[in-house]
Order: structure tokens, then C-alpha cells, then sequence
């Protein structure tokens, strides 16, 4: 879905703090959910470069309080 | 029913701008809102700054991120 190290002429990769990649086992009307096999994506910059980095972090099952959802789409089609 | 959620659902099934507080914009066909202004929208463009960042088939946005909805 996001790919990693690409430079910050997006201005959205400054906005886009982390994403999540998973299945949705569940979810509620707050949009909490219970993903699986979840990949998320944390994107950083450091000092001096504006190069965008990246890292991952896989989780086999976790549980995401809905109030920090902000968007939820199909990763087929991003 | 009230005149706001007239409009909104009026807008329905037409092209809108939805704007986050973030400053993110999604520039799409309304395709479903609810009382918490929980958005779908269809064939979206993700702006930022006029800067047209992503495309999405569909997508959901949580209510509490929407700034406004305007017609396009």
C-alpha cells in the first residue's frame, strides 16, 4: 500500500502520520475494530532531510479504539 | 426534517468537497451521510493543497475529522 523512503513532495506524507494494512475481524458503530494480520506503517522524517522514512510494525491481532480512525478504505484499491 | 439535514442529504448521489480539519480534502460523489456526518464517498480524489495525492474507489472518512461538505 505505502511505499517507504519516497521524498516529501506530497505534502500529505507530512499529514499521514501512520497507516494500518489489515483484515477487519470486527468493528462497532465508534469504529472500533479488531484487525488481523495488521501491518502499520509509521512514517517520520529526521532533522535536516526531507526525505520521508518509514517502518513497519506487523501484529497479528490488535484492538484500535475508534476515535483515532480518520479513514478507512479498501487496500485493494490505494 | 431540519433544513441542515435537508441539504445534506439533498447532496446525495452528487459531487462534493469534503475537508478535514487536518487540511486534507476528498473531492468525490456522495454516496451515503449519517447524523454524525460519517462520510462515503465514491470515485475520491485526495487533495492536499491542490495537490492531488491519492485516488480511491471508496472510502469512509469518521465524522469527527469533517470540517465542512460543500457542492462541488
Amino acid at each position: 500500500m505505502s511505499e517507504s523512503n519516497s521524498t516529501s513532495s506530497e505534502p500529505l506524507d507530512l499529514i499521514r502520520l501512520f497507516d494500518i494494512c489489515a483484515n477487519v475481524q470486527a468493528y462497532d458503530m465508534h469504529c472500533n475494530m479488531v484487525l488481523s494480520d495488521a501491518t502499520e506503517t509509521i512514517f517520520y522524517t529526521e532533522q535536516d532531510s526531507p526525505e520521508i522514512k518509514s517502518r513497519t510494525k506487523k501484529s497479528d491481532m490488535v484492538f484500535i479504539r475508534g476515535d483515532s480512525v480518520i479513514l478507512v478504505s479498501d487496500a485493494a484499491n490505494v | 426534517m431540519s433544513s441542515t439535514s435537508n441539504f445534506l442529504a439533498e447532496m446525495t448521489n452528487s459531487p462534493v468537497v469534503v475537508k478535514l480539519q487536518h487540511g486534507l480534502e476528498y473531492h468525490g460523489v456522495l454516496a451515503s451521510i449519517d447524523g454524525y456526518m460519517n462520510v462515503v464517498l465514491k470515485d475520491t480524489v485526495e487533495m492536499v493543497e491542490n495537490n492531488k495525492v491519492r485516488n480511491y474507489e471508496e472510502v469512509f472518512l469518521r465524522g469527527n475529522n469533517v470540517l465542512y461538505i460543500s457542492q462541488k
